[in-house]
């Protein structure tokens, strides 16, 4: 899938991912696209919980090798 | 959660009460909740500008600080300075400071600091209220 930009959050723990993530959707515009890789398990619920409380959009999640991807749409 | 306040207090100071009050808090910072820490008590360990840096592990928990490094936990030193560019207000217990004679420079820069009534004030009209 298309993204704008890809944050890479591999590695990082709780609460770290949501807080990069955040970081950097703020440099896109709104309809652009996002994509995180992560490997901390709880950003499966984290970031499908942030993207709701933020009013974006969660276009598509994967997991493959234990790296977590998302796509999130900005709003 | 553009609309959200979140009061919470911080009354311990062990490394374990550091992450249960910074995730939680920077974790609602990070989805735009505007978020007020008051710490008291031993919960002013969390913002002393030398003890926050080496907090201890409870005793008798020692063995998890290898599941800290493993895991790449972030720091404390880490979140507090997370927790200040995301703007969450941290209030230092005025009256604490004073039975253990502390002064504001004595706490890492950018705090307040404040009595019980500030925390209420605060805390009055918060939609989610936590105490550590």
């Amino acid at each position: 899938m298309e993204s704008t930009k890809v944050l890479d959050a591999k590695g990082l723990a709780c609460p770290m991912p949501i807080v990069k993530t955040k970081k950097s959707i703020q440099d896109l515009n709104s309809g652009e696209v996002l994509e995180v890789h992560a490997t901390d398990k709880g950003a499966k619920s984290d970031i499908a919980a942030w993207v709701k409380s933020g009013g974006h959009e969660l276009l598509q999640d994967t997991e493959e090798d234990g790296v977590l991807k998302f796509w999130i749409k900005k709003a | 959660m553009a609309d959200t306040k979140v009061a919470i207090i911080a009354a311990n100071g062990s490394l374990f009460d550091a992450y249960k009050v910074l995730n939680v808090a920077t974790a609602a910072a990070a989805s735009d909740a505007e978020v007020g820490i008051f710490f008291t008590f031993e919960g002013l360990n969390l913002i002393h500008k030398e003890g926050h840096k080496n907090l201890p592990i409870p005793e008798g928990k020692e063995h998890f600080q290898e599941g800290f490094e493993k895991t790449n936990v972030p720091s404390v030193e880490e979140l507090i300075e997370v927790a200040q560019d995301l703007g969450i207000k941290l209030i230092a217990c005025q009256m604490t400071m004073d039975v253990m004679n502390l002064e504001k420079e004595d706490f890492v820069d950018g705090i307040e600091v404040g009595g019980a009534a500030t925390y209420i004030d605060y805390a009055k009209d918060a939609n989610i209220t936590l105490s550590f």
